[in-house]
């Protein structure tokens, strides 16, 4: 029998080493699985997005740039433009470089294949706002454009990502919408969220955590250097001007349609409450939304609190003649108009 | 427009222009007008009660069995009364069984083969064997099974078992699951196969998933009688005996209640890493209580749940039976398979505060765990060399006297940290193959069946081999 002190110290030596390799995300394994990924292949395609990211807001690539974004050597993006200049994706002239047609062909099919993924993300997988991006990143190298074309097709061919950013159509085709940045709206004019930007992460991952999303209506309270006040979702939120510029929006008119009203939350009944509920939020995708459609939750139906489990979540609502126990995280999503008791 | 200048390809243009103004999700809004449409001829062509019943004797219950004060002393009654009846009802028929099918008819099949002149191994193989495991598993797994799975079904048709999921899902909410998880939960406790498919009326794959491979730390009814044994032996045995009855009681429901525990920690870990990506949603209708339908519901739930989860077991048990019988005799130099593999295995074994035929019989008794405890009397028998107790080599059996067992347990170099430890891998062990083919079956998945079955398996043996160090650093102190 050996001793137990040294055979727990050997089990302990190779449960570190297992964690070592294997854990989520930051593992040895998981990241020389990354590194494998990263080809020759992966950099072009990637150069290719930043010239075509550049030539869309108007800025000059440069060989700094595309070693900042690739995060390379500028020897290697050297050696990297040159190569793509020789496969006649890209036309260099002295200092400066830009796409030729079929390099900016091949750009917008990899955007298309990145902007399909995260859509095929937020509607089919149960993976959260914050992963989309980096998943997409990668997978946008390994789509065959047969692949990408069964993924329109089975999505639906959908004309936005989920940050509200246009898919290039098989062809090439792309339209940008006009939009308002958040911080410039006017106060109390309706608008809704058409796009939120996905970079930088943290700015991101600070907007995904007010709730905020791309469909959603918006009214500003108060626009001033310091903040914004609005209204969105139920709830009031308040932003730094810089933040909220990376909120994209669009006017409604004046009068805003059934649909567009602010209204509350599911959750702000109390038991014994009643109310009408306008809609769904455009955060509810997928199977989610599909669900609380085929118990009947739709614009227009009475909604009653009926009442709460021990804990409070979840909660039961009569919904017509039914029972149904919803979860808060559910019930946030659910707008309603308050209405009196039945009379 | 003129019409003579318009062409397909004009058409197609227009179209590809207005794709991009009809909006990002008007896939959505067709949809929701639809169902919206749909709602709205529903609600014209069905008229409804105008006034509702001053009483309403439904939301009086509903607001008893969900109160904060009453609804988990309820739930925890009711449940206590559906295993006590289980239990307690269960002793009698089982007993009589096993009167009937192995100390009854096993002989006179014996015997019958011996008169039509059939070779001993023929006999012994198929008397011995085969016969003899599937009867065991019967008369171990059939009576609580035909009272836990109609008492089971009733509170379902009664409405109740929704109203559980109802006070239960904040807590499974937390680790990334179904509140309906504690039903196929509670009826893992009857069967870990007939719990498997009970996690269909979670409609969610992600939650549906968890349910699935966690239902395993759910103690089943084939491994109740092994934890009591054991208990009773060994530890009840620690302490005068009027208080043996309560501790080893106490000690089983502690083991019953660490496997809630690691089906917890299980569905936490699943769903924060590999199941991370599958689609959730949630729901739960809570439908109006109705009287129960009883024989309608002894006769699916009989033959639903009871006969099927009986048949696959019965063909599992058959070449299982098989197996212990041919490894126990088919000698190479006069030594059986059994041992050469239980010689092989005790080293781990030891290791990890077990020994080689307890894990030599959890490997041949994959088929049923209800067989573990007479396979490990049977290979105690083979390879200590007792004599006066067992049935000949390959014949499974039970002593009735606790003394004999214990003597006989000792004989084979068993602690009280053997039996600690066999407690613990008799909770964490892979399911049987019963269970295994059933979450096949379920999620047609070669990955999730693995995992499924190797999790567990991995768990039994970090947790036993933690606890025998741990065990003998502290004794070596002492």
């Amino acid at each position: 029998m050996p001793n137990p002190l040294i055979s727990l110290l050997v089990a302990f030596a190779i449960t570190l080493l297992a964690v070592w390799f294997f854990r989520p995300e930051r593992g040895l394994f998981w990241r020389w699985q990354r590194s494998r990924r990263m080809t020759e292949r992966v950099f072009e395609e990637d150069a290719l997005k930043h010239i075509h990211q550049c030539e869309i807001h108007d800025r000059r690539p440069t060989v700094k740039s595309l070693a900042g974004s690739l995060n390379l050597s500028l020897d290697e993006i050297a050696s990297l433009l040159e190569k793509l200049e020789a496969r006649q994706l890209v036309a260099v002239d002295g200092a400066n470089f830009h796409l030729t047609a079929s390099g900016r062909a091949y750009a917008l099919q990899i955007i298309r294949a990145h902007r399909l993924w995260e859509r095929y993300l937020a509607d089919a997988t149960g993976f959260g706002e914050a992963e989309w991006h980096g998943q997409a990143d990668l997978y946008e190298h390994e789509l065959s454009p047969a692949e990408i074309s069964r993924l329109a097709a089975q999505l639906g061919n959908p004309t936005h990502d989920p940050h509200g950013d246009p898919i290039p159509t098989a062809r090439g085709e792309i339209v940008y919408r006009e939009r308002i940045p958040l911080s410039s709206l006017e106060a109390n004019k309706p608008a809704r969220i058409v796009h939120i930007e996905d970079e930088p992460e943290a700015v991101y991952a600070q907007l995904v955590a007010e709730g905020l999303h791309v469909g959603m209506t918006v009214r500003v309270t108060e626009s001033s250097s310091q903040r914004i006040r609005f209204w969105s979702g139920g709830d009031e939120h308040t932003l730094a001007p810089l933040i909220a510029a990376n909120v994209g929006l669009e006017l409604l008119p004046e009068e805003p349609r059934e649909q567009d009203q602010l209204g509350e939350r599911l959750t702000s009944l109390a038991p014994g409450e009643q109310g009408r509920v306008i809609g769904l939020t455009p955060r509810l995708r997928g199977a989610e939304r599909r669900r609380l459609m085929d118990l009947g939750i739709l614009p227009g139906t009475l909604i009653q609190n009926t009442m709460n489990s021990p804990s409070g979540n979840p909660a039961a609502y009569s919904v017509r003649g039914a029972l149904i126990a919803l979860r808060s995280a559910q019930a946030d999503q659910i707008r309603i108009l308050r209405e009196n008791d039945e009379s | 427009m003129t019409t003579q200048t318009t062409t397909p390809e004009d058409i197609l243009q227009t179209a590809q222009a207005l794709r991009w103004e009809v909006g990002s999700d008007f896939h959505e809004h067709l949809m929701e007008s639809m169902y919206t449409e749909a709602a709205r001829i529903a609600d014209r062509a069905i008229t409804r009660p105008e006034k509702k019943p001053r009483f309403d004797l439904d939301r009086t219950i509903d607001r008893l069995v969900t109160s904060r004060a009453f609804g988990f002393p309820l739930m925890l009654a009711l449940l206590t009364l559906v295993f006590w009846l289980t239990i307690a009802g269960a002793n009698v028929p089982s007993r009589w069984l096993s009167w009937l099918l192995l100390d009854t008819l096993q002989p006179i099949l014996k015997g019958f083969g011996v008169t039509i002149g059939l070779p001993w191994w023929i006999n012994g193989l198929l008397f011995d064997g085969m016969y003899l495991a599937t009867a065991w598993v019967i008369s171990v797994m059939l009576p609580p099974m035909a009272i836990f799975f109609p008492l089971f079904t009733l509170l379902e048709d009664y409405g109740y078992l929704p109203r559980v999921a109802f006070n239960l899902d904040n807590m499974f909410q937390k680790v990334g699951a179904h509140g309906k998880q504690a039903l196929s939960m509670t009826m893992g406790f009857g069967c870990n196969a007939a719990g498997v498919v009970a996690t269909r009326v979670i409609d969610s794959p992600r939650e549906r998933l968890i349910a699935i491979i966690t239902n395993n730390f759910a103690l089943c009814n084939g491994r109740w009688p092994t934890q009591i044994l054991i208990a009773t032996l060994f530890i009840g045995g620690l302490v005068p005996a009027h208080l043996a009855g309560l501790l080893s009681a106490m000690s089983v429901v502690a083991i019953a209640v660490l496997g809630v525990l690691f089906s917890f920690l299980v569905s936490w870990g699943l769903s924060r890493t590999v199941l991370r990506g599958e689609v959730s949603t949630f729901s739960l209708e809570l439908p109006p209580y109705r009287p129960p339908r009883i024989w309608q519901t002894i006769y699916t739930s009989v033959i639903d749940r009871t006969l099927i989860v009986l048949w696959r077991a019965i063909i599992f048990a058959l070449p299982a039976g098989a197996i212990i019988w041919l490894s126990a005799n088919i000698t190479f130099g006069g030594i059986s398979i059994a041992e050469y593999l239980i010689n092989f295995l005790n080293p781990a074994g030891l290791l990890l505060g077990l020994n080689g035929v307890i894990l030599v019989a959890y490997i041949v008794a994959i088929p049923a765990n209800e067989i573990v405890i007479p396979t490990v009397l049977m290979l105690t028998v083979l390879v200590t060399g007792a004599s006066g107790v067992g049935a000949g080599a390959g014949v499974m059996f039970e002593l009735q006297s606790n003394a004999e067992m214990t003597a006989l347990f000792q004989a084979g170099g068993w602690t009280l940290l053997t039996a600690v430890n066999l407690m613990l891998f008799s909770l964490l062990h892979n399911p049987c193959s019963t269970t295994i083919y059933t979450i096949y079956k379920e999620t047609r998945s070669l990955k999730w069946t693995l995992i499924s079955t190797l999790l567990p398996v991995f768990m039994g043996l970090a947790v036993t081999f933690f606890v025998a160090q741990v065990w003998r650093l502290i004794a070596g102190v002492l």
